[in-house]
C-alpha cells in the first residue's frame, strides 16, 4: 500500500490537475448561479444550464482525483472522460474565438490552389510503388522508398503552403495574443497531456486495469464522436426547442417566458350551436379570436367549431390525409415491384437501378421537373391525357372532353399531385428494402409450400408476407415518419406555399412559416413538439402492432 | 503506439485547420482582426500610427437572374475602387422570393448577415421594429447634400416613417434605407396573337384614352376565341396582380391609416368581382394559380401582367411583343403598384462600420449606379429625374417603355410595410382567400364574410 499513500510524480500531477479543475469548475458554477462577473450578461436559462454542466463536470473531476489517489481504476476512466470532454470544449471554443469556423470558407477558396501540387505527392507515391520491383535488393528498395517519401512530403508541404499554411500560422500566432484564445489553447494542451498520461499502459497498470476496462474505454472512445454529435446537434437543439416553445422568442430579441400559452393557442377550440346551418360564424363566435374550422349537423343540430389557430388544424388534417394516402400507396407499390424485380431475368439489375433513381435525386430538382409536368396549360401530363382522349374519341367515336386538370392550382387536386410525386420518389427506396427482405427468405420455405400444393398466390400470402413482416414494419415506420414531415415538395411545387387555399399546408410547412416568416420561433417550436408527439405516437403504435404481429408469426 | 496512418491523418487535420486560420474576407473575421489591431495599438501607444486598414463590407441584393448578378458584381467592383477606405464583397442572394428573406433572417439571428442588404418594401417595418436594420437618420443628417426628396416620394414615405412619432419625411428622425429601384406593372403583349384574333391594338387604345376594363375584356375575349388553350390574360398568383384590380376599383388591402383590413369594402370587392369573372365567367385567363409565364412564352397568352423585371426574359421570345399600361378601372386609374425595395444597413453595425455602410448605401443609389443597373432592362431608377426617365426610354425593347413611366405617373399605390401589424402574416391569409375566390372554391359573399376577420386576427392581434 506504499504506492497508494505516495503516488508516483506523474500521478500526483494528474490528481493535482483534477483537484484544481474541480475547484475551478465549482467557482465558475457559483459565479454563474450568482450572476457575478461576466456571467451577469447571460440569460438565466443559459447560466443555469452552464452551472449544471460545470458542476457535473467538476464532480467527475473531483471523483477522478479521489479514485486515482486510491488506485481504483474508475479514477482512470473518469479522468479520461472529463479530460476528453474538456479538450473537446476547449478545442471548439478556441476554433470559435480564433475564427476558424468562419475560416472554413477561406479553406474552401484556397484549397484549390494547393491541389495541383498534390500531384507531386502522387508522383512520389508512384515512385514508391516501383520499389516492389527490386525485391531482394534491400538497399535499393530503401533508397527508392526514401526518395518517394521525400517527394510526397515535399508535395504535401508545397500544397499546404500554396493553400495558405503560412498566413494561417501567422494569424494563429497573432490570435494567441488574445488572452482568452491563449487560455483555451493552454487548456487544450493540459487536457491532451492528461489524456496521454492516463491513456498509457503505465497508467493502466498503476490503476490495475483489466481487459474489460480497456474494452470499455475503447468502446466509448469510438462511440464518442457520434455521441457528442448527437448531444450537440440533436439532443441539445431538441431541448432548446422545448424551452423555446414556452417563450415568445422571435429569433432576435429576448425570450419571454409565456408558459403553456403557445400550446393553449394551438389547441384552443370553441364549439357553438348554430340556429341554422348557414348562420354566419361571426354571430356565434368571437371572430376576433376564433376562425371557423368546421360546421356540421348532428341529430338535427348544427354545430360550428372555431379554432384560435385554424391553420394548425388544417395543416394537421392535410398531414394526416397525406400520410394516409402516401404511405399505403408507396408501400404497396414497392412490395409489388420488389416481387417483380426479385427474379433472375437478364438485365433485372438495370431495372432495379432505374426504380431507385428517384430516391437519390435531389428533391428540389425533381420538384421543379414535376412542377413543369403538372402545368395545366403546357405541362406534359395534361398533354398526355389530351392525346389519349383524342385518340379514344377518334377510334371509339366518343365525345370525351379534355379534363384539363389543374393539378397544382385547384384545392381538390393539389394534395393529390403532391402525393403522386412523393410516392414516385419513395417507391424506389422501399423497393430496395423489400428486395433485401425477399432475398433473406429461405428458399426451403417456398419448396415446402410447393410440396404442400400451394400456388404462387398462396405462397405470397402465407410465406412472403409473413416473412417480410420485420421489413414491412421498418418500411412503413420510416415512410410514415417521412410523410408526416413532408416539406420540400410542397415548398417548391406550390405557389403560394401551402396553397391553393391552404389545401397543401402541412405541419412542417406551417411551422416553417411561423418560425422563419412570421418571426414566431416560440410558437413554431410548440408546433414542432406537437408534431414530435404525433410522430412518436404513430411510431409507438407501429411498434406495438409489430410486436403483436411478430409474436403471432412465431407462435404459428 | 500511434500508427503512421493516424499520425498522417492528424497532421492533415492540423494543416487544414491552420489554413482555415488564415482568416477570410468576411466582415466577421475582419471585425476580429480590427479588434485585435485596436488592442495591440492600445497596448503599445508608442507604436507609430499605421495607415488605417480598409473597412471590409459585405453587401447583398436579390438579382432575378445571373445576368443581373453579373451587373451587380461589376457595380461592386467599381464602387470598391471609388470608395476610399472601404473594400467590398458582393453576395448575390437567392432569386426565390420566399427564401431570400428567410435566409437573411436566419443569418441576422446568427450574426452572419451582410453589412448592407436589400429587402422588399413590405418587409421594412418588420425589420425596423425588431432592430434588425439601422436607423440612418443621424448619419444622413450629417451628410451634406443628401435629401430624401431625390427619390420617389412613395417609398421615401415608408422609409422615413418613424413608428414612435408616426411621422414621415426628412425631419421624422427615421431613415431605414434608400430605394434600390422602383418598378410597376405593365401588360406584356403578344402582338402576333392579338393581330391573329383581329382585336384592336391595346397600345392604340391606350394612346386614344380608350384603354379601360371593358376594352381589355374585349381584347381578351377575342384572343380566347382562337382556341380553348389560347388565353387573353395571364398573371401569377400573388398579391401584386389581384391588388391592381382592387386598387383600380377604388379599394385596397388596408384602411386609410393601414391599421385594419379593407378587403371586404365595396370597392375592393368590385375589383375582385371583375377579376373573378375573368377566371370563372369569361374563362379568358390562364387558370388562377398556374404559372402564366410558360404559356406566355409558348405564345398562348395575349396579355401577361408582370413587372419591369420580366423584360430581360421576355426579350428572348420569338413572337412580336411590346408592353402597354394596365387598363383604367372605375376609379379612373389603372390601380398600378409602385414596387420598390431598399438597401438597408445591418442593425448590429456601429461607429466607423456604420458610417462606411451608409456611404455604400448612398453609392449604390447614385444616378450613375442606377443607370448601370437599369440599362439591363429589369429595373427603373428610384431617383426622380428627367435624365433618368430619358435614359430609361432608350433601354429597348420593349419599344413602348413609356408604358412603365405612365404606370408610375398614374397615381400608383406604393407597396408598403405594415407598421401596425404583421405583413408576413397578413399576406398568406389574403392570398389563400383570393385564390379560393378565383378558383371558384368560395363565393364573393363567403369571401366578404370571412376574409377581414381572418386577416385582422392574423396580422393585427399581436
Amino acid at each position: 500500500m506504499t504506492t497508494e499513500q505516495s503516488p508516483a510524480r506523474w500521478l500526483q500531477v494528474v490528481i493535482g490537475w483534477h483537484l484544481l479543475a474541480a475547484a475551478a469548475a465549482l467557482f465558475a458554477a457559483i459565479l454563474l448561479l450568482t450572476g457575478g462577473g461576466p456571467a451577469g450578461s447571460m440569460a438565466l436559462w443559459a447560466r443555469l444550464l452552464a452551472a449544471f454542466l460545470l458542476l457535473g463536470w467538476g464532480m467527475g473531476s473531483g471523483a477522478a482525483a479521489f479514485y486515482i489517489y486510491h488506485r481504483i481504476h474508475r479514477g482512470r476512466t473518469l479522468s479520461l472522460f472529463t479530460n476528453y470532454l474538456a479538450f473537446v470544449f476547449f478545442f471548439l471554443a478556441a476554433c470559435q474565438i480564433m475564427g476558424v469556423f468562419l475560416g472554413i470558407d477561406t479553406l474552401a477558396n484556397n484549397i484549390g490552389r494547393g491541389l495541383p501540387f498534390l500531384l507531386l505527392a502522387f508522383i512520389g507515391y508512384l515512385i514508391g510503388t516501383a520499389a516492389d520491383r527490386y525485391e531482394g535488393y534491400y538497399a535499393r528498395q530503401q533508397q527508392i522508398t526514401r526518395i518517394s517519401q521525400g517527394i510526397m512530403v515535399a508535395g504535401g508541404l508545397i500544397a499546404a503552403l500554396a493553400a495558405g499554411l503560412l498566413p494561417g500560422l501567422i494569424n494563429l500566432l497573432r490570435q494567441l495574443g488574445n488572452p482568452t484564445a491563449l487560455g483555451l489553447v493552454i487548456g487544450m494542451g493540459i487536457c491532451l497531456l492528461m489524456l496521454w498520461l492516463m491513456g498509457r499502459e503505465k497508467a493502466a497498470a498503476a490503476l490495475h486495469a483489466q481487459t474489460h476496462h480497456e474494452a470499455m474505454i475503447n468502446g466509448y472512445l469510438f462511440l464518442s464522436p457520434n455521441l457528442l454529435g448527437f448531444l450537440i446537434f440533436f439532443a441539445g437543439p431538441l431541448l432548446l426547442s422545448l424551452y423555446v416553445s414556452f417563450t415568445d422568442w422571435d429569433a432576435f430579441g429576448t425570450r419571454n417566458w409565456v408558459g403553456v400559452q403557445n400550446y393553449q393557442r394551438i389547441f384552443d377550440l370553441n364549439i357553438a350551436t348554430l340556429s341554422s346551418p348557414t348562420q354566419r360564424a361571426d354571430e356565434v363566435l368571437d371572430v376576433t379570436l376564433y376562425g371557423e374550422l368546421a360546421r356540421f349537423t348532428i341529430a338535427g343540430r348544427s354545430i360550428i367549431v372555431g379554432a384560435r389557430d385554424r391553420l394548425f388544424w388544417i395543416a394537421l388534417r392535410n398531414t394526416v390525409v397525406f400520410s394516409l394516402l402516401a404511405v399505403p400507396l408507396s408501400v404497396t407499390i414497392a412490395l409489388v415491384l420488389s416481387n417483380l424485380l426479385n427474379s433472375k431475368l437478364p438485365g433485372i439489375k438495370f431495372f432495379r437501378a432505374i426504380y431507385f433513381l428517384p430516391s437519390i435525386a435531389a428533391v428540389v430538382g425533381i420538384s421543379l421537373v414535376w412542377q413543369w409536368l403538372y402545368n395545366s396549360t403546357v405541362g406534359f401530363i395534361n398533354y398526355g391525357i389530351l392525346t389519349v382522349i383524342t385518340f379514344l374519341n377518334n377510334v371509339l367515336g366518343t365525345e370525351m372532353a379534355d379534363p384539363a386538370i389543374r393539378w397544382l392550382s385547384e384545392s381538390r387536386t393539389a394534395l393529390l399531385a403532391i402525393i403522386i410525386m412523393a410516392v414516385w420518389q419513395t417507391v424506389g427506396f422501399n423497393t430496395v428494402l423489400f428486395l433485401a427482405g425477399l432475398q433473406n427468405i429461405p428458399g426451403d420455405l417456398y419448396e415446402a409450400a410447393t410440396v404442400d400444393g400451394a400456388g404462387k398466390w398462396a405462397q405470397f400470402v402465407n410465406v412472403t408476407i409473413p416473412m417480410l413482416a420485420p421489413t414491412t414494419f421498418f418500411v412503413i415506420t420510416t415512410t410514415l415518419i417521412k410523410s408526416l414531415q413532408v416539406f420540400e415538395e410542397i415548398f417548391i411545387l406550390t405557389n403560394p406555399v401551402g396553397g391553393p387555399d391552404n389545401s397543401t399546408l402541412t405541419l412542417v410547412v406551417y411551422l416553417y412559416q411561423n418560425g422563419f416568416q412570421f418571426f414566431k420561433q416560440g410558437y413554431a417550436s410548440a408546433i414542432a413538439w406537437v408534431l414530435f408527439i404525433v410522430i412518436f405516437g404513430a411510431t409507438l403504435w407501429q411498434f406495438r402492432r409489430q410486436q403483436q404481429s411478430v409474436s403471432g408469426v412465431y407462435d404459428v | 503506439m500511434i500508427s503512421p496512418k493516424l499520425r498522417l491523418l492528424t497532421l492533415l487535420i492540423l494543416v487544414l485547420l491552420l489554413v482555415a486560420c488564415g482568416g477570410n474576407n468576411t466582415s466577421s473575421t475582419n471585425n476580429t482582426g480590427a479588434a485585435t489591431n485596436d488592442n495591440a495599438a492600445a497596448a503599445n501607444p508608442t507604436t507609430p500610427p499605421q495607415p488605417a486598414a480598409d473597412i471590409a463590407l459585405r453587401w447583398r441584393t436579390r438579382p432575378d437572374n445571373q445576368e443581373e448578378a453579373n451587373v451587380y458584381a461589376t457595380v461592386s467592383a467599381t464602387l470598391d475602387q471609388q470608395l476610399e477606405g472601404i473594400s467590398l464583397t458582393y453576395e448575390p442572394g437567392g432569386s426565390e422570393t420566399a427564401s431570400y428573406q428567410d435566409v437573411l433572417k436566419t443569418e441576422i439571428a446568427n450574426g452572419t448577415a451582410p453589412d448592407v442588404f436589400w429587402i422588399p418594401g413590405t418587409d421594412v417595418a418588420d425589420f425596423a421594429t425588431r432592430g434588425l436594420i439601422l436607423n440612418l437618420a443621424s448619419l444622413a443628417g450629417a451628410t451634406s447634400g443628401f435629401s430624401v426628396d431625390a427619390f420617389y416620394p412613395g417609398p421615401m414615405f415608408h422609409l422615413t416613417y418613424n413608428p414612435d412619432s408616426m411621422a414621415s419625411g426628412g425631419a421624422s428622425g427615421a431613415l431605414w434605407g434608400l430605394p434600390r429601384d422602383v418598378s410597376t406593372f405593365a401588360l406584356y403583349l403578344n402582338l402576333d396573337l392579338i393581330a391573329e384574333a383581329g382585336a384592336p391594338d391595346p397600345r392604340e387604345l391606350a394612346a386614344n384614352g380608350q384603354w379601360d376594363w371593358q376594352a381589355f375584356l374585349e381584347v381578351a375575349q377575342a384572343v380566347h376565341a382562337l382556341g380553348p388553350d389560347i388565353y387573353g390574360y395571364g398573371a401569377n398568383a400573388w398579391w401584386g396582380p389581384y391588388g391592381t384590380w382592387m386598387n383600380a376599383a377604388g379599394g385596397g388591402f388596408f384602411n386609410e391609416d393601414r391599421t385594419a383590413c379593407n378587403l371586404d369594402s365595396a370597392e375592393s370587392l368590385a375589383g375582385l368581382a371583375f377579376e373573378q369573372a375573368l377566371y370563372q365567367e369569361y374563362n379568358v385567363a390562364v387558370p388562377y394559380g398556374e404559372d402564366s409565364e410558360p404559356p406566355f412564352r409558348a405564345g398562348k397568352v395575349a396579355m401577361f401582367q408582370n413587372g419591369r423585371w420580366a423584360t430581360p426574359g421576355t426579350r428572348t421570345v420569338t413572337f412580336d411583343w411590346d408592353v402597354v399600361e394596365l387598363p383604367k378601372g372605375p376609379a379612373g386609374n389603372a390601380g398600378n403598384w409602385l414596387f420598390w425595395g431598399a438597401y438597408v444597413v445591418n442593425g448590429s453595425l456601429t461607429g466607423e462600420r456604420a458610417e462606411a455602410a451608409w456611404k455604400l448605401v448612398q453609392a449604390l443609389t447614385t444616378a450613375e449606379t442606377q443607370a448601370t443597373v437599369a440599362a439591363l432592362g429589369a429595373n427603373i431608377p428610384s431617383r426622380v429625374s428627367q435624365e433618368a426617365f430619358d435614359a430609361f426610354l432608350t433601354y429597348t425593347p420593349p419599344a413602348n417603355n413609356q408604358a412603365f413611366l405612365n404606370g408610375l405617373a398614374d397615381s400608383p399605390a406604393t407597396e408598403g410595410p405594415l407598421w401596425a401589424g404583421s405583413w408576413p402574416e397578413y399576406a398568406p391569409v389574403m392570398d389563400a382567400a383570393v385564390q379560393a375566390l378565383m378558383t371558384g372554391s368560395s363565393t364573393l359573399e363567403q369571401f366578404a364574410a370571412t376574409v377581414c376577420n381572418d386577416a385582422n386576427r392574423a396580422a393585427f392581434s399581436r
